[in-house]
């Protein structure tokens, strides 16, 4: 409205833009001064007069002219740059990303700011693209240019507004191409999806095409047609008639108000990995999770979306289903496992005022609180009534076969269905002309939207993997499916790596005018070792120990010094800040640096100089802390072990230099750490954890073993706990508020209450306390089972999984008393000692380096916000790679049982009333049996009491199965033809 | 004392006369021209400024916030600066009460309410930057254009909320702020009670007495005009509030009623004149 300009200077004028920010119910009036200049030139190579206009930025640089003055053509010769709409950007970023086509793009700044508000991701994709250059996209900041800033008109949306804003950049760029160099002739296609914006552009003689007509004028147009997303692909109507109704959204004014007053939650959707069709919320008001049962009442939501949800009446509360629901084949088009069929109408009709929602909340608060007894396993029940954030990414999957009609000919997309690897997920539908082709294949998708009025979502092709079971093609799937960053380190990447390479040494210490370089100190004269797995090629961490004369010893333990290299705030920092953490597959490392400095440069190998991070103790006879120093040193590693040539060499008693001796005293030192720290308390929990031996020749996996554990690889780990914890402390010391730790919470007892309840039932007298860790501890060692051996690590593996997961956090987050490592049983902890493939360890040698005053520690570590997002990423990181890594082995299991199928012993873990779900520690696999594969379904019973099932089995005899049953297992793996994972197939003997 | 006893008693024998002589030459029922501007605040919703030809000068801003009705004793708070006095002197505090009192009691506080939880809630901060004779008509006056041009953001969710709780959203767009004057009623007119000072002398009354004549009134009275009528409340008030005058006496009753139909037959003038003042201030001209 005061929307005229006033001339500052030449080349500045300011105006100023009034609007009503409306945020958490308040209406306030907002005025911003815009100042407007006359020197953003188009950044063309091909334009004549930019280059006059141009001044330099703070820095003393020139923008640089990205545009090529020879653009590509279209079919009717029109060489062209392509201004693009937010629309195309938000729905077709893959597109643009795609080498094929789209080069030589504008973007409008209105539209940056656009993609910005509505997707983050997309919007850092976009800022990659820019930034790369090799698709010549450029950002024009046309807010900014006093020749396309145009103020909004009275009752202009502002969508209106901006669409015109991009219009003008459109008609700006077509008269200045025209005018400003006649030689070669560049048009201006501005791309655009929406119809009425494309009509206002052409009134305004703009070319402006859809992305289709836009292909079809492309020579290799063809080929890209179906690559375009579902929602925008013109003139194509999804979904059927009546397919089905969800229940709309609420409007986000009475999301924002119920979240408020306490009616509605917000939390985290977690659908059951046995039943697609349940879910769980958990929200901070009541002390279990609320339970969203059926389609109705997911209400479209995805696996991990953030949710709001609005409680069910208490009549629809229940228990949780103790039944497998997985989703069944296309084309059975039945959804008859959609048990709610009968809520939906209820669930939409009557108002319940917000006096009402409030009582409700009080009984469920009473339902779920671990007092309540009779009652005691009726869940409150909830309805998905809006969705805060999708977790909408790339999604791995195939074609359903069934999807596709055999006798579709011709060249029409069609839509079919894709299953994803993720079971949890829905199917979803995408169009495409080349569905047989895809077939057998691992496709990615992303999904584009979900309307009210379909069943499925729809999403579109994005690039095929490869032939499902193919090594690579599965590799890349789970790491897609994981989220982990496995491309190539960028180049402004690997620029800020030492330009010497892998020639680079450790300079000279003594005569250097470096401060910090005199602030090392030598260690190179210190008979330091490395012990890692055999075949290790990035080597954290070294050793050395050595007696003083008053009988104590001397223990060292260094780190390599990645700090060194990834200084805060550059490219690299960001690039290893975001990925988090190595991923280890089975047969692949993908890094967090780059290989440089990972096998290289930080690695302490043998024989050479490397900068290190070191923790020297003095430590008694009894592994006292005497007195502990921090420095950053250089050392020079005199041997790298394995654990098990270690072993040997500490075994043999033949040896007995200097370095051997300094490793028994290590040895003997840890085995003393042990044993406090278990009389402390850390427990000794058990994963199956298994090991996949590939054939040295063809790298196929040929057999599986359980990993066994020596005493060395015990010792090296106790000092790195021992320097983790000594380090931690010294970092909160310094940093209070902002200290990068590690905590493990104690597990609340609910997590416990059924292993609890299953153990009072099926072995009477054994039970697990959860008083303290130690007792926890205690009373695993006790529960013992004389018949079975195996019992005891049985349910060590159980009760992981009802642990919480230990997380990082900054100091500032939690009270002291909040920070204990309940596994570990300390009172507080931190990662140290693998920085050079996790990020939360060069924070904290950043931290410590700081606390020891050999540099000023960077902002970004001192502050709690930002170090609040990056505690955030690495936990979500740190928890991805896991599952990566489990994934992989489970893969491979699975090829490796492909040839062995054989009778194994497993051991029954859950029990459903149409399944159970069995173990089988040879191969740390555990499997699903559905009844049907038991014998006669009709004869079931479930007692749920008892964790028992009843049946009739194949041969006509009775039996029954129960929780922790051991039983033998016919393992063969079987290709599910549906979603075409491996997945072990189990059959009771 | 800005008058000498000659000068005061020339001044008393003038304006006692019938009709009184004035100083300035004005009628009796003349108000000190004035020059004004409104909406010139940009962070505020409504704004005006006054400024008399003896170079009295009032700002006022309204501001509006979104606030639970239900937790607030009033929607209208009003905070008065003035230049040289301090906040906690009576002077000031007359005044803000004056001023609060009025718009509390004589205001469509219903259009203020949004649903029926939240409501807006207007403050007014007002800064007499200068004065010379009592304030209370200038800030009166200011207040009455601040509040004709103060503009509230308009609301899109939901203004049914007693059910269930919804947070009110409003459109961004700050041309879609509405003048409280466009949620009133058909035939309904949005304007706000103003104060007018009357001088008594003798037998006469004089309308906005200047600081000259406030030396020799015998009394002073303060009236309020809402609706086309003369309202409560009625006060006397000695208008010369800086140095003690001798000529001051009790009211004869007369006067009131008097002056009641005083006020009632030249303040729709005053309301007239200043409601012209706002159409014809266009946005782009200067602050004077």
């Amino acid at each position: 409205m005061i929307g005229n300009r006033k001339r500052l200077s030449s080349g500045l004028s300011v105006t100023s833009k009034v609007f009503v920010r409306s945020r958490n119910g308040g209406a306030q009036k907002i005025v911003r001064e815009h100042y407007l200049r006359d020197d953003i030139p188009c950044y063309s190579k091909a334009c004549k007069v930019c280059h006059d206009i141009i001044k330099t930025d703070a820095a003393g640089e020139l923008p640089r002219f990205i545009l090529s003055e020879n653009p590509s053509k279209t079919k009717s010769g029109l060489r062209h740059y392509i201004v693009v709409d937010t629309n195309i950007i938000l729905h077709a970023i893959d597109l643009l990303e795609n080498v094929s086509c789209f080069y030589d793009v504008i973007v409008p700044q209105t539209v940056l700011e656009e993609v910005k508000n509505r997707s983050f991701p997309i919007y850092q994709r976009l800022r990659g693209l820019v930034k790369s250059e090799d698709k010549r996209f450029i950002v024009f900041h046309n807010e900014y240019a006093e020749a396309t800033y145009i103020t909004r008109n009275k009752n202009e949306s502002i969508n209106d507004r901006n669409d015109r804003a991009i219009r003008k950049v459109a008609s700006w760029f077509g008269t200045h191409m025209k005018t400003n160099h006649s030689e070669n002739d560049i048009g201006i296609i501005f791309i655009c999806n929406d119809a009425d914006n494309r009509q206002k552009a052409r009134a305004e003689k703009i070319d402006a095409r859809s992305l289709v007509e836009y292909f079809d004028d492309l020579p290799n147009g063809e080929d890209l047609r179906d690559l375009i997303p579902s929602d925008i692909n013109s003139g194509v109507d999804f979904h059927n008639e009546n397919e089905a109704s969800f229940p709309e959204y609420y409007s986000n004014s009475r999301i924002m108000a119920g979240v408020k007053n306490g009616t509605l939650y917000q939390g985290m959707l977690n659908i059951s990995s046995y039943n697609f069709l349940q879910g769980t919320v958990q929200v901070p008001a009541f002390r279990k999770p609320l339970l969203i049962v059926g389609s109705q009442n997911l209400n479209r939501a995805f696996n991990s979306d953030s949710v709001i949800v609005e409680l069910l009446p208490k009549d629809k509360w229940r228990e949780p289903s103790t039944t497998i629901v997985e989703e069944s084949n296309i084309g059975s088009n039945d959804n008859a496992n959609d048990e709610d069929e009968e809520d939906v109408g209820s669930a939409g009709s009557g108002v319940v005022s917000d006096k009402e929602r409030i009582l409700l909340a009080q009984e469920a608060l009473k339902a779920t609180s671990s007092s309540a007894g009779v009652q005691k396993r009726l869940q409150p029940t909830a309805r998905v009534v809006g969705i805060m954030r999708r977790s909408w990414r790339y999604y791995v999957g195939q074609i359903a076969p069934s999807s596709v009609s055999s006798d579709d000919t011709g060249n029409a997309s069609k839509s079919c269905f894709v299953i994803l690897m993720d079971k949890v997920l829905p199917k979803i539908r995408i169009r495409t002309r080349k569905a047989k082709e895809f077939l057998g294949q691992r496709i990615v998708v992303v999904v584009d939207s979900w309307p009210a009025d379909s069943r499925y979502p729809n999403g579109h092709f994005v690039r095929t993997l490869g032939e499902i079971e193919s090594a690579e093609a599965e590799t890349e799937a789970l790491l897609l499916e994981h989220d982990v960053e496995y491309r190539p380190f960028s180049k402004n990447v690997l620029d800020c790596l030492p330009e010497e390479g892998d020639n680079w040494v450790v300079p000279d210490l003594v005569n250097t005018d470096d401060p910090k370089l005199k602030k090392r100190v030598d260690l190179r004269d210190k008979l330091v070792c490395s012990i890692d797995p055999p075949n290790c090629v990035d080597i954290d961490d070294a050793l050395h120990a050595k007696p003083l004369p008053n009988g104590n010893y001397e223990v060292g333990v260094h780190i390599a010094d990645v700090t060194h290299f990834v200084k805060p705030n550059t490219a690299l920092d960001q690039e290893g800040a975001s990925r988090g953490t190595s991923v280890y597959l089975v047969d692949k490392r993908i890094d967090m640096l780059p290989m440089l400095l990972g096998t290289n440069l930080c690695s302490l190998k043998p024989y050479v100089d490397r900068f290190a991070f070191s923790v020297i103790w003095e430590l008694d006879d009894n592994a006292n802390i005497v007195k502990v120093e921090y420095m950053k040193s250089v050392i020079k590693s005199r041997e790298a072990f394995s654990y098990e040539r270690a072993q040997t060499r500490i075994d043999d008693k033949s040896q007995t230099d200097e370095l051997t001796e300094s490793m028994r005293i290590l040895l003997k030192l840890s085995k003393k750490l042990k044993q406090q720290r278990l009389d402390a308390g850390a427990l000794n929990l058990a994963s199956p954890e298994v090991k996949v031996h590939m054939d040295s020749e063809t790298s196929d996996p040929n057999e599986v073993e359980i990993k066994k554990l020596l005493e060395t690889n015990s010792l090296v780990e106790e000092f790195m706990l021992l320097a983790n914890i000594s380090v931690a402390r010294k970092i909160y010391d310094s940093y209070p508020q902002t200290a990068m730790l590690r905590r493990h919470a104690p597990p609340p007892a609910t997590n416990f209450e059924q292993l609890n309840d299953m153990l009072s039932v099926r072995k009477p007298g054994l039970s697990i306390s959860l008083e303290s860790s130690r007792a926890l501890a205690d009373s695993l060692d006790r529960c013992e089972d004389p018949q079975d051996p195996y019992f005891n690590t049985l349910l060590r593996i159980m009760s992981t999984r009802c642990m919480m997961a230990a997380e990082y956090f900054s100091s500032g987050s939690y009270g002291y008393p909040e920070f204990r490592h309940y596994g570990l049983a300390v009172d507080i902890y931190t990662h140290f000692t693998s920085p050079i493939r996790r990020y939360c360890d060069v924070v904290a040698h950043r931290q410590l380096a700081g606390a020891i005053g050999y540099e000023n520690l960077d902002l970004s570590h001192r502050d709690k916000n930002k170090m609040e997002t990056i505690v955030k990423n690495i936990n979500r990181r740190h928890r991805s790679a896991q599952f990566a890594g489990r994934a992989s082995i489970e893969y491979y299991v699975g090829q490796v049982m492909k040839n062995n199928e054989a009778e194994h012993e497993g051991y029954v873990i859950k029990c459903f009333n149409n399944g159970i779900v069995v173990l089988v520690p040879k191969f740390g696999i555990e499997g699903l049996i559905k009844l049907e594969m038991l014998g006669d379904v009709n004869t079931a019973i479930y007692d749920e009491d008892k964790y028992e099932l009843k049946f009739t089995d194949l041969q006509g005899k009775e039996r029954r199965v129960a929780v922790f049953d051991k039983v033998n297992v016919d393992v063969k793996s079987v290709k599910d033809e549906v979603s075409g994972n491996r997945k072990a197939q189990l059959l009771l003997r | 004392m800005i008058l000498s006893p000659a000068e005061r008693s020339y001044l008393y024998d003038s304006l006692a006369q019938s009709p009184p002589i004035r100083p300035d030459s004005r009628s009796d029922h003349q108000f000190r021209p004035l020059e004004a501007k409104t909406a010139f605040l940009p962070g505020s919703n409504g704004s005006a400024r006054i400024r008399l030809m003896d170079g009295s000068e009032c700002i006022i801003s309204v501001k509006a916030k979104v606030v639970l009705a239900s937790q607030e004793s009033s929607l209208i708070e009003c905070d008065i600066d003035i230049a040289g006095f301090r906040d906690d002197s009576n002077f000031v505090s007359n005044l803000k009460f004056y001023l609060t009192n009025l718009l509390l009691h004589n205001f469509p506080v219903r259009y203020l309410k949004l649903t029926s939880r939240y409501a807006f809630k207007l403050f007014l901060d007002c800064i007499v930057v200068s004065h010379s004779s009592y304030p209370l008509s200038l800030i009166s006056l200011t207040s009455y254009l601040a509040l004709k041009t103060t503009r509230l953001p308009l609301l899109v969710s939901d203004v049914n909320d007693e059910e269930i709780a919804e947070q009110p959203t409003f459109s961004d767009d700050w041309d879609n702020a509405k003048y409280i004057d466009d949620y009133l009623k058909e035939g309904e007119t949005f304007e706000p009670p103003i104060f007018i000072t009357l001088g008594v002398i003798g037998p006469n009354l004089i309308i906005d007495p200047s600081t000259e004549e406030e030396q020799v009134l015998e009394n002073g009275l303060i009236i309020s005009f809402y609706n086309n009528n003369v309202i409560t409340p009625i006060s006397n008030i000695n208008l010369a509030t800086n140095s003690n005058n001798s000529n001051f006496k009790g009211l004869n009753r007369t006067l009131i009623t008097k002056g009641i139909a005083l006020g009632n037959k030249y303040c729709p003038a005053i309301i007239s004149a200043l409601n012209t003042l706002i159409e014809q201030d266009d946005e782009e001209g200067t602050i004077f």
